[in-house]
């Protein structure tokens, strides 16, 4: 579908007339962030109740409230469980806010970290991190995020400058160029799985995501950059607003369009890249999220990217959650939920919102 | 007088094995905790008392366990266990990879015996929450009879680890023994089959290709290294004198159907272990789980090349 087809049913729509008014959008933020919050934390709860050792809430409660209890109950809720909850929150909302961004500066509803090549230069930066570490015999598990970020700004500018050779126009030649990339990347991982005699077998993962191995110690290492990352691109959701009504509306506006993609691509590689060090790629939230946002509170970045950053945390322990219950103790790939979950869901939004 | 002799040998047997049982008791507390290990992840493992829960993350473990007379003390098996027949009442921790780290430690145990190469990353994670893991991941039959000492050690019965890996060394040495004789002519050539379209088969260095050549045989995917996909011209070329397939997870298939199967592949009719019929079905346990079935299958490959 065109972006421009696609802004046009917003813009049609009365909605927009009204999210783009100032009047509205400061109590509408106000709304979103309570309702979000308030969202993430009854998910949360819930969601602590279900795993391969059924806990009575009762327990949970009390585990909970008092920290002090050395027990395996407690060990389970406070090392496996939550790290884990928080871990997919934190995915979650980079995923949603970078795709949603990265849609809204390249004006294509295809746009999505996974599509553009981003994950798959973080995970193959992951994976050479790893492999220094098994050949050097250093511990590098702090600055896995950082060969994510090399990989994701590699691939980043190896999908910008492949654009700039196809002819095509800007955003559709970004997209080919970062399918292409994201193919490369993932070959590249597989020989490196394949050269490498055991170490990295294990890191499979990579292709598929993964939330099992989630600790403290690591979401101590990212929740700063995706915060504040996704901090960042909040702010730019003006800048946003004025690029969706086109190129030229932009500059006119005063947008430095190009500076405004350098911001949001290297924000959002950084937000990826810290996420994707530790879960490995999970497709398809950064994609539909922000579709299903759009159609639940319009296209107000200032709006929509709070939005579909708590919308995306909520899917993804969701996600996550059944990915360890349904058929336990056996785990799934996460990846294959989100996928199997998002894209019915994303077509009945779609076709009930066109109607 | 008959009677008599039967009471004689009743009381020498008795006491035969009165004082080997006690033999043994004696030893069960010889070993000094803690006890300090290096496993195969090259970390130092401190053992502090005898593990009395233990959970196997990988089948060959399973099997040293339950070898070593352990198996009581094991908790938790993964979704592959399926030998000794006992495992089947034994909690499962599901998949071998990735581990469901919530079972586990749900399980409590004291021990948990891993296989690195699919279980890294949960590794370093059980670690970090306490959890004793010593990883167990040998790739020689000579490693795997010393991890079944090691093993022994930890779990507070190296004497009896010793008898049983000397009872196994003491098979491996009679197959040696009985291929040292035979001349270097009549070895046959191997090729190992699959059930899949695509067959991998095990180059030098691996365990297989070790059990082929102790058991005098020559396989002909010795010139690469580790499991290759290997080129179906390369087998009519090599044209081995018997084929063996092995059955199990790995390699599943109808039975009676894979000798048809294997005889019907394009361009292989003129291989000798074609023409003759020569083709056998193994269990594949005996030959991928680096435990003390190991010599089970040995015995099983110098059986089909000899007999």
């Amino acid at each position: 579908m065109d972006w421009k087809n696609y802004m046009k049913y917003f813009t049609n729509n009365q909605n927009l007339k009204v999210n783009m008014g100032y009047t509205s959008w400061r109590k509408k933020i106000r709304v979103i962030f309570f309702l979000g919050i308030l969202g993430i934390l009854g998910t949360s709860l819930l969601c602590l109740n279900f795993g391969v050792v059924s806990i009575q809430p009762r327990v949970i409660f009390s585990i909970l409230s008092h920290r002090s209890a050395e027990s395996t109950n407690y060990l389970i809720i406070w090392q496996l469980r939550i790290p884990r909850i928080i871990m997919a929150i934190l995915a979650g909302i980079a995923l949603s806010t970078v795709g949603a961004a990265f849609q809204g500066i390249l004006r294509n509803p295809l746009a999505d970290p996974y599509i553009l090549g981003v994950s798959a230069g973080a995970a193959l930066g992951a994976c050479i991190g790893i492999a220094l570490e098994y050949i050097s015999g250093y511990y590098l598990t702090f600055y896995l995020p950082l060969f994510s970020f090399l990989g994701a700004i590699f691939s980043l500018f190896l999908v910008y400058k492949s654009s700039k050779v196809s002819l095509s126009e800007g955003s559709s030649g970004l997209l080919l160029g970062g399918v292409a990339i994201t193919f490369l990347f993932s070959a590249l991982i597989t020989i490196l799985l394949a050269f490498s005699k055991s170490e990295l077998h294990s890191m499979l993962f990579w292709l598929m995501g993964d939330l099992s191995t989630a600790s403290w110690n690591k979401i101590s290492i990212i929740v700063l950059p995706v915060l504040l990352g996704c901090f960042l691109i909040f702010f730019s959701s003006l800048d946003l607003n004025a690029l969706a009504l086109g190129e030229e509306e932009a500059l006119h506006l005063g947008v430095n369009t190009s500076k405004l993609r350098v911001r949001i691509f290297i924000t959002g590689s950084l937000i990826i890249a810290s996420v994707v060090s530790f879960t490995g790629i999970i497709g398809f939230v950064g994609l539909i999220i922000p579709h299903i946002t759009r159609l639940l509170v319009g296209p107000d970045h200032r709006i929509m990217l709070p939005a579909s950053a708590f919308l995306g945390a909520i899917f993804l322990i969701l996600c996550d959650t059944l990915a360890r219950f349904i058929i336990a103790p056996t785990e799934i790939p996460i990846g294959a939920i989100t996928a199997s979950i998002g894209a019915p869901l994303f077509i009945y939004l779609l076709k009930r919102g066109y109607q | 007088m008959f009677t008599f002799k039967k009471y004689i040998f009743l009381f020498t047997l008795t006491i035969f094995l009165v004082f080997y049982s006690s033999h043994l008791f004696s030893l069960a507390a010889q070993i000094d905790y803690p006890l300090i290990v290096a496993d195969d992840t090259g970390i130092s493992v401190t053992i502090e008392s005898e593990p009395q829960r233990i959970i196997s993350a990988a089948p060959n473990n399973t099997e040293i366990l339950f070898a070593l007379g352990l198996g009581d003390k094991v908790v938790g098996v993964t979704n592959y266990d399926n030998y000794p027949e006992e495992v089947n009442l034994i909690e499962k921790i599901g998949e071998m990879s990735p581990l469901n780290l919530e079972k586990i430690v749900a399980l409590k145990p004291d021990l948990i015996l891993t296989f690195a190469i699919f279980q890294l990353k949960e590794i370093e994670r059980l670690r970090e929450l306490g959890f004793k893991v010593l990883d167990i991941e040998p790739v020689t039959l000579e490693d795997t009879l010393e991890r079944m000492k090691m093993i022994a050690r930890v779990c507070g019965i190296p004497k009896q680890g010793e008898i049983i890996v000397g009872g196994l060394l003491q098979r491996v040495e009679i197959i040696k023994t009985k291929v040292a004789q035979i001349d270097s002519s009549r070895r046959p050539k191997i090729f190992i089959g699959g059930t899949h379209e695509i067959i991998y088969t095990p180059g030098a260095n691996t365990l297989f290709d070790e059990l082929i050549s102790l058991a005098g045989g020559e396989n002909i995917a010795r010139v690469f290294s580790g499991w290759i996909k290997i080129n179906p011209e390369l087998v009519a070329e090599k044209a081995p004198d018997i084929i063996i397939v092995p059955v199990g997870v790995m390699n599943p298939g109808d039975q009676s159907r894979i000798k048809e199967d294997i005889s019907k592949r394009p361009g292989w009719s003129n291989i000798p272990a074609i023409k003759n019929q020569k083709i056998f079905i193994v269990n594949e346990d005996l030959f991928y789980r680096p435990g003390p079935r190991l010599v089970d299958g040995l015995e099983k490959l110098y059986e089909i090349f000899y007999q």
